[in-house]
């Protein structure tokens, strides 16, 4: 529910307080809490779906284990557990000449991009904390906070190969903002409004209204549209910034312990948001694909993480596909191939829906 | 050698000469044996020569080039030219395994040997330094061409004290790094060559290890070098 | 372009670095991302194995020589006892000839899993590498059921091998072909004809033939420029003139000739060539035959020397021996074909990218064990 319902009915429960700041304040802050569990719990589950989606498809089985306090959990369940708990006690090492307070912000910076826009995700008709009326706007703009991290990062660490790193990675996510804007602009197009539920409505009554299937146009921009938050969230085959091969870690190679583990974090968070504007944005969000059917609320977030999930995983195949591109050749790709086509694809939908409604 | 020992040298000699290797190799006595070989060796060379130098006796030598018959082996062959081609750079006589040159105008020869048309050396297949002794050492090239497909082998000696061989870096490029790898373990300085450094030992090392005479220097940087094992071997 | 010149800084790849294939240290020099100019620093690995070989015997000298390119060790050791086999003028029974060659060509069969494997991880493809690790895996179990060793085998011995072929050898080999053949497909599938890895790797680090032959590459790198030249069949050793098989030679299918791509390609057509010769060989092996019968008691080559080349999966391993008639050789050069491949780089890269400095320097598939000895 909304901050605003939430409100509410705190003031109704506790009626000396009603309509009072710090009754705001709590209503503010129970939703975010929330939220913050959200995302350690899709960063725990995402960090073991990767592992294991990578091993099946490498030939191999990836953490595997007895049970619980044996090894890594059943299945290697714990797996992640595991790992947290060795990140949290791991020692702290900044490099000397590094930049100290940056150093310290950078991964808090990334992790504030990440987390403020998920407040404007949907999961279901009334599961959202904040029903903006320019949703998909505010998430955009939000999500760029994290380029600043990222240069942060690579600035701060006083070495030439993060340096390296989070220079490639910020012309990157900068020059990608703009086919993925661009892709947008044609949902609100047909939708007539910014705001989320608004355009999860349109979409409603099963899956032949679904704006991935409304023109040719709006199918074309879906997959200009993946794959640039492909290359926001810094996947492969874009996850030049994070080259192992070649940069060792990029702009993240002086970091260690907990602070590293933000970077993947903010990484695995912003997955989530992006799959979730483009399952609102195309694939009619929380509505099922039978109209009529598994309608309740409760069936809503379950229809939404299932396309989520789905999104996510096809993100998880790329990556273990494909090599990555070299730098000149991604930004190539963006402003003489994306761009031109997202134009297009903005003429295209007016057009149509001139001549078709 | 006792005259007995040597009764019994020439005794393995003829029979080896007719192909019985057994007695030779039977003999428990290695140093009896490897004289055995040696001049076993020393007599089939000795047939030969006796062989190819018996029909010219029948012609008047008029020429010196008519005394043997035309080589097929590519080493006398193309020693043969660089002789003619190049007077006096020929510091031995031509055999069938190398060429012997003198240090002198190896620069011109070779950028010759590469660049005549019926040569076309264009491949330095092996570039090898050797301690041969004597107060020398030597740089042996392989050479091999792969439009004719034909390969021989040139060697230069040159005396411990002054080890200078002009380089041949820029006519075959793979000599950059070669001749930096026998500067390295041999101290053979070539003269020309636009980078010479050591190659795979650090560039503050003393001497030249795969000298005979090499003496491994007792600390590097502080750090004492183990010495190696008495009578490993 | 324009001309803007930022200032030049000087970088460090490397020793330690996952993708310098070893210990490998590359100054470079770059003007923002491009490369201006590239020095490769060896000599990190040199374990003084032309100064062991001078105080060992023959045989002696055979497990030094695996540890040379440790990825393709049935190579080395083929190559050294070739060559003291010629020196000897030492004859060997067929049956060693044949299992010489089928254990030659199974190891060129596993470098290249290997080599083609790491230079997409370098790339970015990590599945194929894991794919391409685990056929290897068969050929190296192959190896241990014969020789009881994974990488190290110290099998060719002069005058025969050290172990004769195991009951079912045969049949596990037919096996393995029969099962591999159809995974080439599946290779060519994820990663050859893949868009983005032919835009990493076509057109470039081209190598013209020309500058190839001046800098002695040899090998795949050689042929990948267009120049037919395969020691099995241009200076044949062993039993090679017996089988049918093509040598592979780059065309510049994406791209130009001698590029990257090239060489990539080049090796995988040279497992598929391998994959035919040991069908044949296989097929038309004798079967009994006393694998030790040509073992001499002592190796004592006569006073000479000998420079005798064979084909390994890097190019022309050649070894220079020199022998003074007594058991310990005077003089043992190993001229390694990575040595030769590494030289080149500088001549390649210059002008490009620091990424396409990975991607050229995977593609010529260098092992430091064989630069440094």
């Amino acid at each position: 529910m909304t901050v605003d319902t939430l409100f509410s009915w705190l003031g109704g429960l506790i009626p000396a307080m009603e309509g009072s700041g710090t009754l705001l304040v709590i209503a503010i802050l129970i939703p975010c809490l929330v939220l913050f569990l959200v995302v350690a719990v899709n960063a725990i589950v995402m960090v073991y779906a990767e592992r294991k989606v990578a091993a099946f498809m490498q030939d191999r089985v990836g953490p595997m284990g007895q049970g619980v306090g044996l090894h890594a959990g059943k299945w290697g369940f714990l797996q992640t557990v595991a790992d947290a708990l060795k990140l949290l006690t791991k020692e702290d090492i900044i490099p000397e000449k590094a930049d100290r307070f940056l150093f310290i912000l950078a991964p808090f910076v990334i992790f504030i991009g990440a987390f403020v826009t998920i407040i404007a995700v949907p999961f279901g008709e009334t599961i959202i904390v904040a029903d903006f009326n320019i949703g998909i706007l505010y998430i955009l703009a939000m999500g760029s906070l994290g380029v600043i991290g990222i240069i942060l990062a690579g600035w701060s660490s006083n070495n030439k190969w993060s340096l390296y790193g989070g220079m490639r990675s910020a012309a990157q996510i900068v020059s990608y903002e703009i086919p993925a804007g661009l892709s947008i602009i044609v949902i609100i197009m047909l939708t007539e409004t910014l705001s989320m539920q608004g355009i999860i409505e349109y979409q409603a009554g099963g899956i032949g209204n679904w704006i991935i299937f409304a023109n040719p146009f709006t199918f074309i921009a879906f997959f200009i549209f993946f794959i640039s938050v492909l290359a926001e969230t810094n996947r492969t085959p874009f996850d030049i910034p994070e080259a192992e091969s070649e940069l060792v870690g990029g702009f993240h190679t002086e970091y260690s312990g907990m602070r590293w583990s933000f970077f993947f974090l903010s990484e695995y968070a912003n997955m989530l948001v992006v799959s979730a504007v483009a399952a609102t944005g195309f694939f009619g969000g929380w509505h099922s694909p039978i109209s009529g059917y598994f309608d309740s609320n409760g069936w809503g977030v379950f229809w939404m993480l299932s396309k989520i999930v789905s999104l996510i995983f096809v993100m998880m195949w790329f990556r273990w596909t494909f090599p990555r591109l070299r730098v000149d050749q991604l930004m190539n790709i963006c402003w003489k191939v994306f761009l031109p086509i997202s134009l297009i694809n903005i003429f295209g939908v007016g057009i149509w829906t001139l001549f078709f409604g | 050698m006792s005259a007995d020992q040597e009764k019994l040298i020439t005794e393995l000699v003829e029979k080896g000469l007719a192909g019985d290797m057994d007695p030779i190799n039977a003999i428990e006595d290695r140093v009896l044996r490897s004289k055995a070989k040696a001049a076993l060796a020393k007599a089939k060379r000795a047939a030969k020569t006796a062989t190819t130098a018996a029909p010219t006796e029948e012609k008047p030598a008029t020429e010196t080039i008519a005394e043997t018959p035309p080589s097929d082996n590519p080493n006398k062959k193309f020693g043969k030219m660089i002789e003619d081609t190049f007077q006096g750079s020929l510091d031995a006589e031509l055999n069938d395994t190398h060429i012997q040159l003198k240090p002198d105008n190896w620069f011109e020869i070779a950028k010759w040997l590469k660049s005549e048309p019926s040569l076309y050396f264009d491949s330095l297949q092996c570039h090898t330094g050797m301690d041969v002794g004597e107060n020398m050492l030597e740089a042996r090239y392989n050479l091999h061409s792969m439009t004719h497909d034909h390969k021989i082998e040139i060697r230069i000696a040159v005396s411990r004290d002054k080890a200078n061989i002009p380089s041949i870096e820029q006519i075959w490029r793979i000599g950059d790094w070669f001749e930096r790898e026998t500067y390295d373990m041999f101290g053979i300085f070539f003269d020309g060559h636009r980078d010479h450094r050591r190659m795979l030992l650090p560039e503050d090392w003393e001497g030249y290890p795969l000298r005979k005479d090499y003496e491994v220097q007792e600390t590097y940087h502080g750090i004492a070098i183990p010495k190696v094992k008495v009578g490993w071997e | 372009m324009g001309v803007i010149h930022g200032e030049e800084m000087v970088l460090n790849i490397g020793p330690q670095h996952p993708s310098t294939h070893g210990v490998l240290r590359l100054k470079v020099k770059t003007d923002g991302e491009i490369i201006s100019e590239i020095t490769p620093v060896i000599g990190y690995l040199h374990r003084c194995f032309e100064k062991h070989c001078e105080n060992m015997t023959y045989d002696q000298v055979i497990p030094y020589t695996d540890r040379c390119d440790y990825l393709a060790a049935m190579a080395n050791n083929f190559g050294y006892v070739v060559a003291v086999e010629e020196l000897m003028e030492l004859k060997v029974p067929e049956k060693v000839e044949y299992i010489r060659v089928i254990m030659a060509e199974l190891q060129r069969i596993a470098s290249h899993l290997l080599a083609l494997g790491v230079y997409g991880l370098d790339i970015g493809a990590f599945t194929p590498f894991l794919f391409m690790l685990r056929d290897r895996e068969r050929i190296l179990d192959m190896f241990e059921m014969t020789c009881g060793a994974r990488l190290l085998y110290n099998y060719m011995w002069v005058g025969g091998v050290s172990h004769d072929l195991p009951k079912g050898f045969v049949e596990t080999a037919f096996q393995f072909l029969d099962y591999f053949e159809p995974q080439i497909e599946e290779y060519n599938n994820l990663l050859t004809y893949n868009k983005i890895f032919i835009e990493r790797t076509a057109d470039i680090g081209v190598l013209p033939a020309d500058v190839a032959i001046s800098y002695g590459v040899s090998g795949p790198n050689l042929r990948a420029s267009g120049v037919k030249w395969d020691l099995r069949k241009n200076d044949t050793y062993s039993i090679y003139d017996k089988f049918e098989f093509d040598v592979c030679i780059g065309d510049g299918g994406q791209g130009t000739l001698g590029d990257c791509w090239d060489r990539y390609y080049v090796r995988m057509l040279e497992v598929k060539e391998s994959v035919k010769i040991l069908r044949q060989a296989l097929a038309q092996m004798p079967k009994d035959g006393d694998v030790h019968q040509a073992l001499p008691k002592k190796i004592r080559p006569p006073k000479g020397s000998i420079y005798s080349r064979t084909e390994t999966p890097r190019g022309d391993l050649g070894f220079y021996i020199e022998s003074d008639g007594s058991p310990i050789p005077t003089r043992v050069k190993m001229r390694s074909p990575a040595f030769t491949s590494l030289s080149v780089l500088g001549e390649l890269a210059g002008g490009w990218m620091m990424s396409d400095v990975i991607s050229i320097l995977g593609s010529l598939d260098i092992v430091l064990g064989e630069i440094d000895r």
